[in-house]
Parts: C-alpha cells; sequence; structure tokens
C-alpha cells in the first residue's frame, strides 16, 4: 500500500511533462526534503515504532516545519515548540499517513502549517495584535533570506516571480503570513472574491511552475 | 445551488494555506467529500504550498533533535485506522481511536463489577449514562481541528498526555505508567489559575498502566493544569506539589 502511486489524473491542468517527482530524489530537484518515494518509506517504519526512522524523518522535514512555522509565529522559541509538537505529532500518528491523498512531505507540512496558524489564531484571539503588524509587511524576497540558500529556495523563489503581483501577495500573505482570506483582502484593499481566485490561480500556476505530481 | 458550489470551489487555494476560517471552512470540508475535482485541487495544491514550506527551511538547533527523539520514545504510537474507517487527509480531523476505546473498556468493566458486586441497577445505569457522556466529550475534543497534544513527564514516574481543544475550552487527560499509590491516596487534578486552584477531578486508574481518561472543561486563558497526590477522601485545594504541570495557553 505505502509507496503506490497517487490515483490522479483528473486535475484540470495537470502537467503532463513533468516527471521524477516520485521518483526517488532526482538529485536536480534539490529540495531539502527528499522528494516522494523515500520519505513514504521511512514513515511507514516509524509507523512501526522504528526511532531511527523517526531520525531520519527529522532530519529530512524539521528544518522545513521549522521555518514555516517561524514564518507565521515569529517568536522563535515559540517556533521551536511548535515544531517540536509536530514531529511528535507525525511519530503519534505516522501509522495513520495515507499514500493515496498525497506526499509524505505535503502531509508534514499541512500539519505544520496548521498547528502554527492554528497557534496565530487563538492568540489573536487574546489580542496578540502586534503579531499581524509584523506579517503584514510580509515580502516574497523574505524566501531566499534563510540561513541555507538551496535549490529549493530558488526554484520557489523563481516561480512566485512568475505570479502577478497580486497572487504572489495573497499567496504570500496567507501562507507565510498566516492571514486568512478576508485578512488578506484587507490588506490588500480588494474583494474577498478577488483574493480567493487569486490566491487559487496563483498556487496553480505554482504547482505547474514547479512540475509538481500529485 | 451551482453557483454555490462554484464559490465553494473557489475556495480551494485559500483552503490548503490554512486561510479558511469558521463556517466557510464548514461549508467547504462538508462540500471536499462529494467533489471530486476538488479533492484533486487539494491533493495538488497541497504538494505546492509544501513547496513552499521547503522553500523557508531553517536549521533547527542541534540539541532540538535529540529532545525530539527523547520525546517520541515517551509517546505512544497511534495504531493504524483499519478498512472501513475512512481516512482524512492532511491531518485534518484527528481520529484518536484508543481513548474512546479506553472509556468502553472501562465501562464494560464497571458492568463486570455490577454483576458481581450486585450493585443496585439504576444505580449503575446513572453511572453508565455519565460514562457515556464522557464518552462524546472525549470525541468532541479529540475530534476537533484544533485539538492539540502535549505530552509531559510526571517527575514521581509516567508520562502525562493533554489533548487539548482551546476552541471548546476543554481537554482530555491521561497518564501511563503512573507510580501506584496506597489506597489511602489518589491523584488529583487541577486548574491553576491566576485565582487559585479549582478542582478539576480524580484521576481514575485504568488498565495496563493507563490512568484516566479526565475530561476537563472551562479552560480559561493562563490556566495550568496540574497533578498531585491526595488523601483519597477528597481535599478542596491541593496540600502537596504537583507531580506534573502542564501549561495550557499557547
Amino acid at each position: 500500500m505505502l509507496g503506490g502511486e497517487p490515483d490522479g489524473g483528473r486535475g484540470i491542468g495537470r502537467p503532463t511533462s513533468a516527471d521524477g517527482a516520485h521518483g526517488g530524489g532526482a538529485p536536480d530537484r534539490g529540495q531539502s526534503v527528499p522528494a516522494g518515494r523515500s520519505l513514504e518509506l521511512v514513515l511507514a517504519d516509524v509507523a512501526k515504532g522504528d526511532h531511527a526512522a523517526f531520525g531520519a524523518v527529522y532530519d529530512q522535514t524539521a528544518p522545513a516545519v521549522l521555518g514555516t512555522i517561524r514564518r507565521v509565529l515569529r517568536d522563535p522559541a515559540q517556533s521551536e515548540e511548535v515544531m517540536q509538537e509536530v514531529l511528535l505529532e507525525v511519530w503519534r500518528t505516522a501509522a495513520r499517513f495515507d499514500p493515496s491523498v498525497g506526499s509524505a512531505s505535503a502531509w508534514i507540512m499541512t500539519l505544520a502549517h496548521r498547528r502554527a496558524v492554528d497557534r496565530v489564531r487563538s492568540e489573536q484571539r487574546a489580542a496578540a495584535r502586534e503579531l499581524r503588524a509584523a506579517t503584514a509587511t510580509i515580502d516574497y524576497d523574505e524566501v531566499s533570506d534563510a540561513a541555507l540558500t538551496t535549490l529549493e529556495q530558488e526554484r520557489v523563489r523563481r516561480c512566485l516571480g512568475g505570479l502577478t503581483d497580486l497572487q504572489r501577495e495573497s499567496v504570500t500573505l496567507a501562507y507565510y503570513g498566516g492571514h486568512s482570506y478576508r485578512e488578506v483582502a484587507q490588506l490588500l484593499g480588494v474583494a474577498v472574491g478577488t483574493v480567493k481566485t487569486r490566491m487559487r490561480d496563483g498556487l496553480i500556476r505554482l504547482r505547474d511552475c514547479l512540475g509538481v505530481e500529485w | 445551488m451551482r453557483s454555490r458550489r462554484g464559490a465553494l470551489h473557489t475556495l480551494v487555494g485559500a483552503y490548503v494555506m490554512d486561510a479558511v476560517t469558521g463556517r466557510d471552512r464548514a461549508d467547504f470540508e462538508r462540500h471536499l467529500p462529494s467533489c471530486e475535482q476538488c479533492q484533486d485541487d487539494v491533493r495538488g495544491l497541497r504538494e505546492a504550498t509544501a513547496h513552499l514550506a521547503a522553500a523557508a527551511a531553517v536549521p533547527p538547533r542541534p540539541e532540538l533533535r535529540e529532545q525530539t527523539i527523547r520525546a517520541a520514545e515517551r509517546t505512544r504510537q497511534l495504531p493504524p485506522l483499519v478498512p472501513g474507517q475512512p481516512a482524512r487527509h492532511g491531518g485534518g480531523v484527528r481520529v484518536h481511536s484508543w481513548l474512546p476505546r479506553l472509556v468502553a473498556g472501562a465501562a464494560l468493566a464497571l458492568a463486570a463489577t455490577a454483576i458481581v458486586l450486585g450493585v443496585h441497577l439504576s444505580t449503575m445505569q446513572a453511572r453508565l449514562g455519565a460514562l457515556e457522556q464522557r464518552d462524546s466529550a472525549i470525541t468532541a475534543i479529540l475530534g476537533s481541528h484544533d485539538a492539540t497534544t502535549l505530552t509531559a513527564q510526571v517527575r514521581t514516574g509516567g508520562t502525562a498526555t493533554v489533548v487539548m481543544s482551546h476552541r471548546a475550552r476543554a481537554l482530555v487527560f491521561t497518564a501511563h505508567g503512573l507510580t501506584s499509590l496506597p489506597t489511602s491516596k489518589v491523584y488529583e487534578l487541577w486548574l491553576m489559575g491566576p485565582a487559585g486552584a479549582t478542582p478539576a477531578g480524580m484521576l481514575p486508574s485504568g488498565h495496563h498502566g493507563m490512568s484516566g481518561p479526565v475530561v476537563v472543561n472551562r479552560l480559561a486563558p493562563g490556566d495550568r493544569l496540574g497533578l498531585t497526590v491526595e488523601p483519597s477522601a477528597g481535599t478542596g485545594r491541593p496540600t502537596s506539589a504537583p507531580v506534573v504541570m502542564v501549561a495550557l495557553s499557547p
């Protein structure tokens, strides 16, 4: 079951030329999270309680998990705490990972992002508003400001550069800023409906530019 | 109807970036199981967001690796979902099966005791009813979108696990491998807030080293959850230092 190719092919605009995304980490992909099968297989070992495999999952995913959380939360100490919670959640629920609904890295990054956003929103309710002011000015150039610049970062940066300004701002404010689409509409001064479609179109363009296979 | 569905479908981009909240999110998630195109798009766009995550990578401090792996070694893993019980995507609704099972087990054990001891049936029914109510409260907390799991080492031995929903202002507490106490003593939970400690329930001892579950409601900002050892006769406030203390605020 694990490692089975995702049952795709129904999506509109699905890139037909994309290859290698699940091919076991072609070297030119330069991702910090190795693509496809390998992480899925390691996760299967984690599900069986293999501590060494969990160490491997940590090594492959913790930097991206931490980076994503830090973009959203900003506070370094809190971000480390949430990163550990997310990795522990991966350990705990590894047996529940379903490869038919996406890659292991998408699963883990979804957990991480959601956890960070939940944390921000519960804090916002507790009136920590200055966080929003801080994240409102996020620029996509920050994608390259991390300590390590990998090929993956270069690629994502290039693909983000290919979006329209409104698409790019909508995507980065939502993903890296942790804002809801209604907040993004407010921040950008455009209609909610516009933001919704820009987010979708922006991500589709990003997906196609990255040659993501799903 | 068609335009409503179309409008929901447009949300797919915002949805995979966790930018859909409240009712919108509930509507979209209700729509999702019946919309193959949406599921396909969610799948594809999530892969794109995973690249956004990878592009943000920063190396964690080296000592965090050891800490995290050690925490994993102390954390029990969930069993796989059995066929027929659909898995949800992306860690959305987390279905934790072991806690309700523990409750069901406790109910069975209670029923068995009733037969042996000949406890009055209506008393038993009332207790089972209470257990059932607690069971549904537990399921609600574990199934909530913002369910967060915290684990902590108990000073005197064992591990405490808290699954908490900020939205529901409620948590489920369980412990594993606690040091057993003489019959004159019990483990008791307390909500320790700025206004002092309020009792949050005695910890029933379960089976196979498990204790609990206990549902704690009406959490307030700033609350911490403490576990103390108290005389089994009961006490209005904690009389000993907590053996574990869990900060509940994010």
